[in-house]
Order: C-alpha cells, then structure tokens, then sequence
C-alpha cells in the first residue's frame, strides 16, 4: 500500500470508467446506493448463480470436446478432465469411413445449407421489398396469407409431404432421397419467417432512397438490387444465420425425405445413424458432435461482426 | 382498389407506370407464393383429403372411407386413453409440455434478469447462456445421451457427492427417461426465451424503477410488483413458441430411443406416432387422421391461450 493511487482527476475517472466498460454501468447511472450488508447479499446471490449457469451450459460441450480427443479405451475407463495423449484419432477413423463417411456428409450439409440459404435469401428480399413498397391489388391479404402459413405445423405436412415428394404433383417424380429435392422442399422452411423479417426491416428505410434512384432512371429490380439490398445488410445478414443454422442443423424433414442411400445424408443424419449402429463408440460420436456443432458456431461468429458493423453502418450515416 | 382510384384521379399521366408497379410487384412476390401454396397449402388440403381414405404403402389409395381412420383413433390406445395413461402418444407428449413449458419460461425469465443487470462479463454470459440454442438437436441428443448414460459424467459426479456406486440409466428406465428429456429440452432451448424476455425487458422505461426507488420498493417486491406484471405480452407470447415447441417433441425422442419411444412407450410422443404409423407401418390415411387430430387440437389451444392471456391484459 506504499505507492497508494494519486488523486483522482475527473476527466481519469472518466476515462477509467470507460476501460471498463460492463462493470461502471451501475455507477454511473444512479447516484451510489450504500452498501448494505443486503445488497452484498444480493451481488454474491446474482454471481454465484450467473457462474454456476454457465458452468452447468458449457461443461457438457467442453467434456464433448474433451471425449473426442480421447482413445476408445481412455474414455470407457471414465471420467477424465484431460486425455493422456490428446489425439485425432477419432476424428480421422469417422471422416473417411467405407459406411458412413463424414466427408460426404459434411459436403451435403454444406451445399444444401448454403443453396437454400441463398435461394431463401434471394426470395425473402425481393418478395419483402414488393411487399413493403410495391403497390399492387390484394398485397396485405397476401402477406396476411405468407404468415398464416407459419400457423401450419409440421405434423400435419408430414404425410402430404411424403406423399407429394415420393411422387410428385403431375410430372410424377420421386424427389424423396435426392439432394435436389432437399433444396426444392427446404426452400420453404425458413422462407415465412425471413420475408417478414425483410418486410418489416424495409419499411424501416427512408424512402428518400428509392426516390433519388427514381430521378436516375433505376428501374424496379435495379433499385431493390443496388439501394435497397444494401441498405438492409443487417437484416440480409440476420435471415442468412437463421436459415444457414436452421438447415445445417434440421433433421426432422431430412430424416423423412433423404434416408435410404447414405451418400445423400446430412451431418445431422450421419451422425444419428453412427449413433444406431455403434451405440457407444463414444469418442467417434463426440467427433461427430463436434463436426456437426463447428460450422453453425463459425458462421454465427463471422456474420456477428458483420452484423454489428452493418448496424454500426447504418447509424453512421442515418 | 380505392386507394388506386384516389391516386390514378389525382396523376393520371401515371396510369401505366401504376400498372407496372403492380406488375412488377406480382413478379417479386410470386415464386415465394407458388412454395407457399405448393408445400404449406395444399398439403395441407391433402392431409384431411388422405385423413378421409384408406391409403396404405403398397395398395395405394384404395377408397374413400368417410371417418373410419378418426373412430379407429377415438378407441386407439396407443395414442390416448381415458383415464389419462402414460405410454400413451398424446399424454407423453402434453404430459413433457406440462413438465417443459414452466421450466423453460423460468429459466429463460431468471438468466435473462441477470444478464439485465449492470454486471461485469454479461456479454459473456449472455452468449454462454445462448450457446446450447445453436446447437442442433441432433448433437444435443448424442451428447445427453453419453452425459447420462449408465456409467457417465452425471452418474460419475452424483457417485462423487453421494460416496457411493449411482448408476442410474437415465434413458433406459421408462421412469426418467422423458424427464431427461424435458431437463434436456430445457436445458437447450432456454437460451432463445431468454433473449425474448431480455427485449421484453430492455423496453421497460427506466423512470417506472426510479419511482419505485423512491418508494423504498425491495428489489424482490420490485420485481413481482412491478416487472413481472409488466411482462405479460412477453410471457404470453414465450408461453405460445413454449407450448408449439413442445407439442412437436420428435428429434430427440426419436434419436435417444433409437426410434422406438421406448423404453415400454414413455418416449413415444405424438409427432413420432404419426412418422411411426406413415413410415413404419405404411399406413398413410391413418398417419395423416393423427396429423389432422393433431392440428386441431395446437389450433384451439393456441386460440384458448389468446383468450386466456386477452381477458388478463383487460383485467390489468
């Protein structure tokens, strides 16, 4: 305690309370409330709770991590908070295997995700600029319409659908266990949600915009493309990591239209499959875990900066 | 159309381009209205169509029925009974939504109260508490199911606590094996109530909180006096996506019991009858009568939800 801490000058406090950040909101909002023995009470509550929730949230995918870095023999003799010798073994035995090759798999969840995340994006702002700018006959009936269909659960679509796709509506195809069909049915999936999300992120915007473009003699297609579109980059990142998550990870409508041949399965299915065929071979299937988690959790990162910066962006120049 | 007669009066020179936009504007919304009507409404046609035929996997449509396959289902008991059994299709599946339905709105409501505060790291522990909602149920199942197999981690650590042998089979035993799920489910879908109830919250003005401080409110009388009230849109609404979600319990039924709904029946949700009968057991017009009870019975519940919550709003 020798060298105490000078005085304080207004202007360091202030530049104090900005290094860190989280911690000064509650002091600079409200003059100090004292210190009660109540309110420490309350602060050691709050934190032992925040920490005990995240250690109970986080625990099972680190110990996942943990399984997959082990041998077969480490992880059934039990608990162990690090392996012996952290290998890769695991995940080279599931990547290219002769049955259920995870390679294959990884490269169908990646082209159908990202397809029917382009293909949904495409629709959503084309179809969420008409619906919030475009003036035709019958428009809110119609948008009424797209969100009514959000009220149809999937219980109820999954005869007709299997139905439908096992041999289609006049032209007679079987579109069930082909990737094609994958993209031509998932293209529904996020499609509701992300065109009102666009909808309502597009009403939003000045019509200032449009209106210049109008004087430049920009047609319809070539406002909503060179104006609108980027104008909207949060929102357009927003529905891109909602339907890229929603696909990568959606097993219900895949297990029903894509079992059969193997060649065709997703991440998700390959790994259910690995796990009804060699119940325990545990730490493969943390492998496959693992896999099947990474690429949502890279992408929600990336596109979270994007995000921030587009809204940053965006109150920049607004 | 009287909007468009009001304005053509005013500017008739722009009659044609009004006839363009319009143009244009069927041209932008007509691909996503044909997948609408392709894959939303017409299938949903098709199922009460199918729900009123005998239709099975080999034979094909063999004829028109009338309500057979939903009598079949009124005396069918491995989807309900009366007295209400477990190890039946529709009470496993409104018995998990009674379990996982409070559980996940408190959960929800209490992490997102303290990721609410002014607390060092709550950026953080925000984007932890989230963390199990990327991840897909797939992974999810594969991962509870090495966590709380008989010799695993949860086994390991109540062994630990209680000095002795635990080796409870938290799936294999028809007693615990949907309550594993529901704390499953809870566990991982938390995350996405939380960041309802932290919108909700963060629009709850400031002054209303001042003015309690004035009143020398507790922070606990605080919160059930003023916040909790105050958050009503938001747990109806967190009750209504609860509630669906529950309803439509198949990955992780499916997945943990290897698509059996074993063990003896409890997993065996009312989703997975409907895939069990359809793609098990080939009988389409039967799966798609399930479908449509189904549908009936989400439709007037959530109407009864609205009604409920509509008639409280008044009362506050």
């Amino acid at each position: 305690m020798a060298d105490r801490d000078p005085p304080v000058v207004p202007h360091v406090a202030a530049i104090r309370e900005l290094a860190t950040e989280g911690e000064s909101e509650g002091r600079t909002s409200l003059p100090i409330p004292p210190k009660t023995v109540g309110e420490r009470v309350r602060r050691a509550t709050v934190y032992g709770l925040m920490i005990g929730l995240a250690i109970l949230y986080l625990v099972p995918f680190v110990y996942t991590v943990v399984t997959s870095l082990q041998t077969q023999a480490e992880a059934a003799a039990g608990f162990d908070l690090w392996p012996e010798q952290a290998s890769l073994d695991a995940y080279r035995e599931i990547w290219s295997r002769e049955d259920l090759s995870f390679v294959t798999f990884f490269k169908n969840s990646l082209i159908l995700s990202s397809s029917i995340t382009i293909i949904t994006l495409f629709l959503a702002t084309l179809g969420g600029y008409a619906f919030a700018r475009l003036r035709f006959p019958l428009r809110e009936v119609l948008f009424v319409l797209v969100l009514g269909t959000l009220m149809i659960p999937d219980q109820l679509r999954l005869v007709p659908i299997y139905l439908m796709m096992v041999d289609f509506p006049l032209t007679g195809w079987n579109l069930t266990q082909t990737l094609r069909g994958y993209v031509f049915f998932g293209s529904s999936i996020a499609l509701a949600t992300s065109l009102f999300l666009m909808r309502q992120y597009f009403l939003t915007i000045p019509k200032d915009y449009e209106e210049a473009a109008k004087l430049d003699g920009a047609g319809y297609f070539k406002t909503y493309w060179r104006i609108m579109l980027p104008l909207a980059a949060p929102a357009v990142a927003a529905v891109a990591i909602l339907t890229f998550q929603g696909i990568w990870n959606e097993f219900f409508w895949a297990n029903l239209l894509l079992t059969g041949d193997s060649s065709n399965y997703t991440v998700q299915m390959g790994l259910v499959q690995f796990r009804f065929q060699y119940q325990t071979l545990w730490p493969q299937l943390m492998a496959a875990a693992t896999i099947a988690i990474v690429p949502v959790l890279v992408v929600y990162v990336v596109f979270q900066r994007y995000f921030v910066a587009g809204v940053a962006a965006a109150g920049v120049k607004g | 159309m009287a909007v468009d007669v009001g304005r053509a009066r005013r500017a008739p020179s722009l009659g044609g381009e009004r006839l363009r936009e319009a143009g244009v504007g069927y041209a932008f919304v007509l691909i996503p209205l044909a997948i609408f009507v392709l894959f939303q409404l017409y299938p949903m046609a098709y199922a009460f169509y199918v729900s009123a035929h005998q239709w099975g996997g080999i034979t094909g449509n063999e004829g028109y029925v009338g309500l057979d396959n939903y009598r079949e289902l009124w005396h069918d008991e491995a989807f309900w009974t009366w007295p209400p059994e477990r190890a039946t299709a529709l009470w496993n599946t409104v018995y998990y939504a009674l379990l996982v339905v409070p559980l996940q709105m408190a959960l929800g409501l209490t992490m997102a109260l303290i990721v609410n505060q002014a607390i060092f790291g709550r950026t953080f522990f925000r984007s932890a508490y989230y963390f199990p909602a990327l991840v897909s149920s797939a992974a999810i199942s594969v991962i509870a199911l090495y966590l709380l197999s008989a010799d695993g981690l949860l086994n390991a650590a109540i062994s630990a606590v209680l000095g002795r042998e635990f080796d409870q089979p938290w799936f294999g035993d028809p007693d615990t094996a949907l309550e594993s799920i529901v704390v499953l489910d809870a566990w991982t879908t938390s995350g996405t109530m939380m960041l309802f109830y932290l919108a909700a919250l963060q629009s709850i003005p400031l002054d209303v909180y001042e003015a309690a401080a004035i009143d020398k409110a507790g922070t606990w009388r605080a919160f059930w006096r003023i916040t909790f009230p105050l958050l009503k849109p938001a747990h109806f609404f967190v009750a209504v996506v609860s509630v669906i979600g529950a309803l439509k319990l198949f990955d992780q039924a499916f997945i943990i019991s290897t698509g059996s709904g074993g063990p003896a029946g409890s997993t065996m949700t009312a989703v997975m009858y409907v895939y069990t009968v359809t793609i098990k057991e080939f009988n389409y017009g039967y799966g798609a009568t399930v479908g449509v009870v189904l549908f009936l019975i989400i439709f007037s519940l959530t109407l009864a939800q609205r009604l409920a919550f509509g008639r409280a709003e008044i009362g506050y």
